[in-house]
């Protein structure tokens, strides 16, 4: 035998693509099948929860934690707390929660809905509204949130993901597991601000059955693009977390005036604006 | 500090890291296939086969093992790759070149010594492969890739034919 | 194309030969079959899956070779060798290879 020196071809073992083509392949692929993911999960817990009666929340979720955090100072405050929720949870015929509110000992003005029908207002709240209106709206959004009972999409959906995430994480790096959990992050986005303007708008009904209209609630929510004041860059905060634009601002004030309700009207002053000062 | 500059940071460092490493990576490859190209040329007269019969009318005045290995590290990018293709499946095109680069250069650099030591051809050739794990988080990393080729150098009288 | 991993081919003889080609490729797992596999690891049992990939990986890799040889002008492959590393987590590397030969 002969030795033929020529040399192979030596393109064979590499694959034509450009690197940078697949990178964006692969992140589009990932990121969209982490959103199909999460939307798939949405689904599957939107079929679980109407299962779930407010009678097993509350006994589930059992918020002793909650009587820790709670200021007593604010128990001052507590009767009139409970009468503004007793009046506003009167709009919410099929009410089948028995509800409760707390006032939590924060500075940052904010307000939760707990599983098992626990509102918590912070101190920071408290402090920040400038009529019982606001406040009320702001409650009320707190319930509308418990009829729809989005605080256990919230904590089912957080769930499913972490253990998706989990289970993925256990085989691929972290670069590769922020791509998928920042799309993930931003379907879940696009879920709870619906959720949001669904609670807004249950609020402003309340708040117009119980006053006869909708201003000093309104007043709140058009405050917040332009917090000029220092004392309202607090209640900015609490919003942020509910991301509040111009768009939805417009939108509810379409639909208050599709409702009729009158936007101004007396407001009635809330009584704990002394509280939270030291003494 | 301000969410929006925190999540700027989050993820712009990846997203610049990724960038970075790519194009620093992509220009070292292609000096290294220049490179393994050239000296490719330059020994394509001395076969490398790995069966182990001499072909008939050699005369082979000595032999011995001959030997070259290379270890080639992963870059961030195509690490970053191989993770997202770990969840689709498929090949994993960015290792390819990699190990395309670490055998081509362990079966020169095995060639480079046959001819410093005077042979003009190598029989039995092997190949093996193998994975360094990276000592830090916990042996799951790749710190890099060895490649070792060796075969038996043979020393001939004349060139072979 | 004749394979063989034998040192010739049985019955011809080799009147040219090139050098050593090589076909290799990198598959990684997906999440299905990664999966199935952990379940499996609690039953026990062939995980197919993996099974299914390496094979086609490995025919992918003889492919890749066997193009190398064809480019030289080779009709056989001899010697064919293959060898199985881990590349990364998750990512095997298949790789075949032999000495590209003209056989009568």
């Amino acid at each position: 035998m002969r030795f033929d020196s020529r040399l192979p071809d030596d393109a064979v073992n590499v694959s034509p693509t450009h690197p940078a083509r697949e990178a964006l392949t692969l992140v589009a692929g990932v990121a969209v099948g982490v959103m199909a993911l999460v939307v798939v999960l949405a689904i599957a817990i939107e079929a679980v929860i109407p299962w779930i009666p407010p009678s097993f929340e509350a006994r589930i979720f059992s918020n002793r934690w909650l009587a820790s955090a709670r200021n007593t100072d604010a128990d001052r405050q507590a009767p009139e707390l409970d009468d503004l929720l007793a009046r506003l949870a009167v709009h919410w015929a099929d009410n089948p929660y028995d509800l409760h509110i707390v006032a939590i000992d924060d500075p940052t003005p904010n307000a939760f809905a707990f599983p098992g029908g626990w509102i918590g207002v912070t101190t920071g709240l408290l402090d920040s509204v400038e009529s019982e209106n606001e406040l009320a709206f702001v409650v009320a959004h707190e319930i509308g949130h418990f009829r729809d009972r989005d605080h256990l999409r919230g904590i089912g959906r957080g769930l499913a993901f972490a253990l998706a995430m989990s289970a993925l994480g256990l085989t691929t790096t972290n670069a590769a597991m922020r791509v998928a959990t920042i799309s993930g992050d931003l379907t879940a986005r696009a879920f709870d601000r619906s959720q949001e303007s669904r609670a807004d708008r249950f609020a402003l009904a309340v708040v117009a059955a119980e006053y006869g209209h909708v201003g000093g609630a309104m007043d709140f929510l058009t405050r917040l693009p332009r917090p000029e004041d220092g004392a309202h860059d607090g209640i900015r905060h609490y919003f942020s977390t509910h991301p509040l634009g111009e768009k939805r601002t417009d939108a509810l004030r379409l639909w208050v005036r599709e409702n009729g309700w009158p936007d101004e009207g007396p407001l009635r002053p809330w009584s704990g604006r002394a509280f939270g000062s030291a003494e | 500090m301000d969410p929006a500059i925190e999540s700027l940071i989050d993820l712009g460092l990846p997203l610049a890291f990724l960038v970075g490493t790519y194009f620093v990576g992509s220009a070292i490859e292609a000096r290294h296939y220049r490179s393994i190209r050239a000296r490719e040329g330059a020994l394509q007269r001395l076969p490398a086969v790995t069966f182990r019969s001499v072909p008939a009318g050699w005369e082979v005045l000595e032999s011995g093992l001959v030997t070259g290995s290379v270890v080639i590290s992963v870059d961030y990018f195509k690490r970053f790759l191989a993770a997202l293709r770990n969840l689709v499946g498929g090949r994993v095109k960015s290792y390819e070149s990699l190990l395309d680069r670490g055998r081509r250069e362990a079966l020169l650099r095995m060639k480079e010594e046959a001819a410093a030591r005077g042979c003009s051809a190598v029989i039995n050739v092997r190949l093996e492969t193998t994975r360094m794990a990276n000592s830090r988080r916990g042996g799951q990393g790749t710190a890099g890739l060895e490649v070792i080729a060796f075969g038996t150098g043979l020393r001939l009288r004349g060139d072979p034919a | 194309m004749i394979h063989s991993n034998t040192e010739t081919v049985p019955g011809m003889q080799i009147v040219h030969f090139y050098g050593v080609v090589t076909g290799s490729t990198v598959r990684a797992k997906h999440i299905g079959r990664d999966i199935m596999a952990s379940l499996k690891n609690l039953v026990g049992g062939e995980l197919t899956g993996y099974t299914e990939l390496l094979q086609e990986a490995r025919n992918d890799a003889l492919e890749r070779m066997t193009q190398q040889a064809e480019s030289l002008g080779a009709n056989a492959v001899v010697n064919v060798r293959f060898s199985t590393s881990s590349i990364a987590q998750g990512a095997a590397e298949l790789f075949a290879y032999g000495t590209a030969v003209r056989v009568e």
